[in-house]
């Protein structure tokens, strides 16, 4: 088992440098000069010597591999560079913002499991039935609504209509607990919508699928019952696909959650994205997708670690 | 296609398509300008002259939603149709040619994968700046993968189909296979990923145009009429409804026209019907008392069928047998005889959809009791299972649940029938007792851990840990090697010796394994009993000809050649009128092909079902 983690952990260190490389090369090989793509605002052509000045600024015009070992450099030292806009270091702010889309996304994962798995469950026990039905029809609306839809509306009706909770913002963790958790369940039960709804549906055709699967037949053979059945021999085998949806769903959250930051103004590592992306900071842009595809590589280890623990098989695979 | 395919499609198709000549017709509709302002009516209320009110610039709602409908559906079916054609080429290209191709087509696309897509959209936008073109490039590059996965799977597995090898076999040009004989036969599925991907495309163009990062205001687009209306919520809450019901409602009818066109397009994936064993496995209506039985077990009568197109079909038809304690009957047959659904509603394992119609299961249980299985209720026969009644399966490898130590399944074997103390060394000494090396070490192992004679014998285990009085085995080593064959096969010879008075019901397709163990047997075909009988005696002297000729085919007989039966066992739809072998039987005559032929006793303890069955060599 700890063979298997150190292997799995020395492909996820690699996958990191090549996600660090390629973003390196994005910058410096997309058709356009980065100084002047900033500078050249509504479509008017820059000053050539700002454009230069802003060149040298940013090193721009060392050799290309002095350039990328000044970069790795850096971020082997945590140094995600300057922001164009207000010169504030890069890595600062991603370091205040980032535990805050983290947390956002936990806890709407948290959600989508808590519902999504058992309800799969009684779905999938009586398929067919009444209840499969009306939660079936209810995914397939769940996951037809825009999450920006979800959020907005929940808005204009809970907070806005019914004042029975704020619309948004945001208060440190250690400044006041309650407030906290009550300002972040608004967007994580907004996400956990769509998401729930997919953890849903894979949980019940998966526990569909592995009734149907010889062992289960055996097991039922041997005059099990059928709670032992289900509780031994299929859910825990349903389990893997509803892993890898989640964590493949969750790992596009990480920079999806843009929309529901927006809306429930939620000081986020998405908002700093939009922000970013409006001014086009390179610099900023680039640290912060770097970020974000490094703990997607980080997550897919911990998932290969998850599945390691459910199946057994996989540890010798 | 189907009328049932038609009607499923009708109503989110018909929805789908009134959307779509709304949004067409938006120019020709008597609709004011979607961007002309009117700001001294800002936030009016539904009126005669604007039916869903005015918006912040007292702009028409109704109007904008329509021509928002227009953005929208352009965006999102221009990026999709782009993706698909670039996917699609980029996947066909990869999976026909494989190799390098596949590496720069389809592995270099998936690349995109890796991103989270709203990432990679507001990349591009960082990019290229924001505005209509920028949202069709980035969504083109976001689907395209998808497209390109699905071409390059399904092109992987027709490659390789007859029409295509034939093809290039006939020299024709590498172009016009791809795209005239490929291409049509890959299509459902591409055409049910290009609705998903328009449906995905809508929702991403809503998000980015809500950010402000998609369509340039002021041209109507629903995420920028849901981005405007937020401001002005508190005055005017429905100006916020009308975009969001207009967005989800469309979303809505493209996702349910998608998941209607997969199930008509490609009834692989679709949901499997109620699982067989949380209800009851079907009993039948309650009969008389059943009578004093003989021997161990008496089916009698039983017809199992399975709802058909056309009403039932009967894939069983009144099969009888006995069964005295210590005895072993093999039950022969071809694939489609019948032969282990007979054995699995002995169990009361039949898959849900297989119905018992008629007859009786009588079994005398250790306690002495008679009863009838096929109207015993679900507990009852429950406690039954894996006590008196035991069952070995095919396949052992797919017989044991891959995440569960092998000790464990066998301890819950125990458990389940109320063993509570010293569960660890019976385990112990049931994997000795079947034969295996190191018992210890096994318990502790997953069943991957094991090779497949061992797996086999951790089932026997199972079946024999609670004593049964009636063993049924289901073609217990045609997935092994033919050496472990002969191993799996004396060790259930020899337990049937230790465990005296316990029955074997032994299903088959091999002939040389009835001759090694089994006291009789009873040959199936069709889902009917042909013949039964002492295997000495039957394999001497048969009295059907389809035993016989299951005889001559044996590569082990005596006869100089082997002798192949012509044709195939009949589709159980499709069943002959008279007797169900003859249309492949040497012997038939117009007898045989007018009347089914009952099966009468020719010998004592031997019968056939046979209208000629002394001609029979």
């Amino acid at each position: 088992m700890l063979a298997f983690a150190a292997r799995r952990l020395l492909v996820s260190l690699g996958l990191v440098w090549v996600v660090a490389s390629l973003v390196f090369l994005v910058i410096h090989l997309i058709p356009g000069d980065p100084a002047e793509l900033l500078l050249s605002q509504g479509g008017i052509a820059p000053d050539p010597a700002a454009v230069e000045e802003l060149r040298e600024r940013l090193g721009l015009n060392e050799p290309l591999w002095t350039q990328y070992l000044t970069y790795m450099g850096g971020l082997l030292r945590g140094d995600f560079g300057l922001s164009l806009q207000d010169e504030h270091p890069i890595a600062e702010e991603i370091a205040l913002r980032l535990p805050r889309t983290l947390e956002l996304v936990g806890m709407a994962g948290l959600l989508s499991v808590i519902f999504g798995v058992p309800l799969g469950i009684a779905a999938a026990m009586r398929a067919g039935g009444a209840l499969d039905r009306i939660l079936s029809a209810w995914a397939g609306f769940a996951l037809s609504v825009p999450v920006f839809v979800v959020g907005t509306l929940a808005v204009l009706v809970l907070a806005q209509q019914l004042k029975l909770v704020s619309a948004g913002g945001y208060v440190p963790l250690a400044r006041d607990p309650g407030r906290h958790l009550a300002l972040l369940m608004m967007p994580a039960a907004t996400i956990a919508v769509g998401l729930g709804a997919v953890v849903f549906r894979v949980m019940r055709s998966s526990v569909l699928e592995v009734l149907e699967r010889e062992h289960v037949r055996a097991a039922q053979a041997r005059g099990l019952a059928p709670a032992a059945i289900i509780r031994r021999h299929v859910l825990r085998n349903a389990l893997t696909p509803v892993v890898t949806v989640v964590a493949l769903h969750l790992g596009s959250l990480l920079g999806g959650t843009v929309l529901v930051e927006f809306v429930f103004n939620w000081p986020g590592l998405s908002g700093y994205l939009v922000r970013a992306v409006e001014a086009r900071d390179y610099p900023e842009v680039l640290g912060i997708v770097l970020v974000i595809s490094t703990l997607f590589v980080l997550l897919n280890f911990l998932v290969d670690l998850l599945y390691a623990v459910i199946d057994p098989r996989v540890r010798h695979g | 296609m189907r009328r049932s395919s038609i009607r499923a499609l009708a109503v989110p198709g018909v929805l789908v398509l009134l959307v779509v000549l709304v949004a067409l017709a938006a120019p020709i509709l008597p609709l004011a300008d979607p961007v002309r302002q009117d700001v001294a009516n800002r936030l009016s209320g539904p009126s005669a002259g604007h039916w869903l009110g005015q918006d912040e610039y007292g702009r028409d709602v109704l109007s904008r939603i329509i021509w928002g409908a227009r953005v929208s559906l352009t965006v999102a079916a221009v990026a999709a149709a782009l993706a698909a054609i670039v996917g699609t080429l980029l996947g066909i290209l990869g999976g026909y040619f494989r190799g390098l191709v596949e590496l720069v087509t389809v592995r270099v696309a998936e690349i995109v994968l890796c991103f989270p897509p709203l990432l990679l959209a507001l990349l591009v936008v960082t990019l290229l700046g924001p505005g209509a073109g920028t949202l069709v490039f980035s969504l083109a590059i976001l689907f395209a993968p998808g497209f390109a996965r699905v071409a390059y799977a399904e092109t992987l597995s027709a490659r390789a189909l007859d029409y295509v090898t034939a093809q290039q076999a006939l020299g024709a040009r590498t172009r016009r296979i791809l795209f005239l004989t490929l291409l049509p036969n890959i299509a459902p599925p591409l055409i049910v990923q290009f609705s998903l991907t328009v449906a995905a495309a809508m929702v991403l163009e809503s998000g980015l145009s809500f950010l402000g990062l998609g369509v340039v205001p002021p041209s109507p687009s629903w995420g920028l009429m849901i981005r405007g209306a937020r401001a002005s919520m508190e005055q005017a809450p429905l100006l916020l409804f009308w975009p969001c019901l207009a967005l989800t409602g469309t979303v809505l009818v493209l996702n349910l026209l998608c998941d209607r066109l997969r199930d008509v397009l490609d009834p692989r994936g679709k949901a499997a019907g109620r699982p067989g064993f949380l209800g009851r496995l079907i009993a039948l209506p309650p009969a008389p008392a059943p009578r004093q039985a003989p021997g161990l077990l008496t089916v009698d009568g039983l017809t199992l069928s399975v709802p058909g197109p056309k009403g039932p079909i009967e894939v069983v038809r009144d099969v009888g047998f006995t069964l005295a304690p210590g005895e072993t009957l093999a039950i022969v047959g071809e694939s489609g005889s019948g032969k282990t659904l007979t054995g699995l509603t002995v169990m009361g394992l039949l898959p849900a959809a297989v119905k018992p119609v008629a007859g009786s299961i009588l079994f005398t249980g250790r306690d002495g009791r008679v009863r009838d299985l096929l109207r015993l209720p679900e507990p009852e026969m429950r406690s039954l299972r894996g006590r008196d009644l035991a069952m070995i399966f095919q396949d052992p490898s797919s017989s044991l649940n891959p995440l569960l130590r092998i000790g464990s399944q066998l301890a819950e074997t125990l458990r389940a029938h109320g063993v509570r103390n010293g569960v660890r060394d019976r385990v112990i000494g049931l994997l000795r007792q079947v034969g295996l090396p190191d018992p210890e070490r096994a318990a502790d192992a997953y069943p991957h851990e094991i090779s497949g004679g061992q797996r086999q014998r951790v089932m026997i285990a199972a079946a024999i840990a609670n004593g049964p009085r009636l063993l049924l085995a289901d073609e217990p080593t045609t997935a092994l090697d033919v050496t472990v064959q002969a191993q799996i096969l004396a060790l259930l010879a020899d337990l049937k010796r230790a465990e005296g008075g316990m029955g074997m019901a032994f299903v088959t397709h091999n002939l040389a394994v009835v001759g090694e163990i089994a006291d009789r047997v009873l040959v199936m075909y069709a889902g009917e009993v042909v013949e039964e009988g002492p295997v000495a005696d039957v394999f001497a002297a048969p009295r059907h000809p389809y035993t016989a000729a299951l005889i001559a085919s044996m590569p082990e007989g005596d006869a100089e050649r082997l002798t192949a039966i012509p044709g195939a066992v009949p589709q159980p739809w499709a069943m002959p009128a008279g007797c169900r072998f003859a249309p492949r039987c040497t012997l038939a005559a117009e007898a045989c092909r007018a009347t089914a032929p009952a099966l009468t006793e020719v010998a004592p303890g031997r019968s056939s079902r046979c209208l000629r069955w002394k001609e029979v060599a």
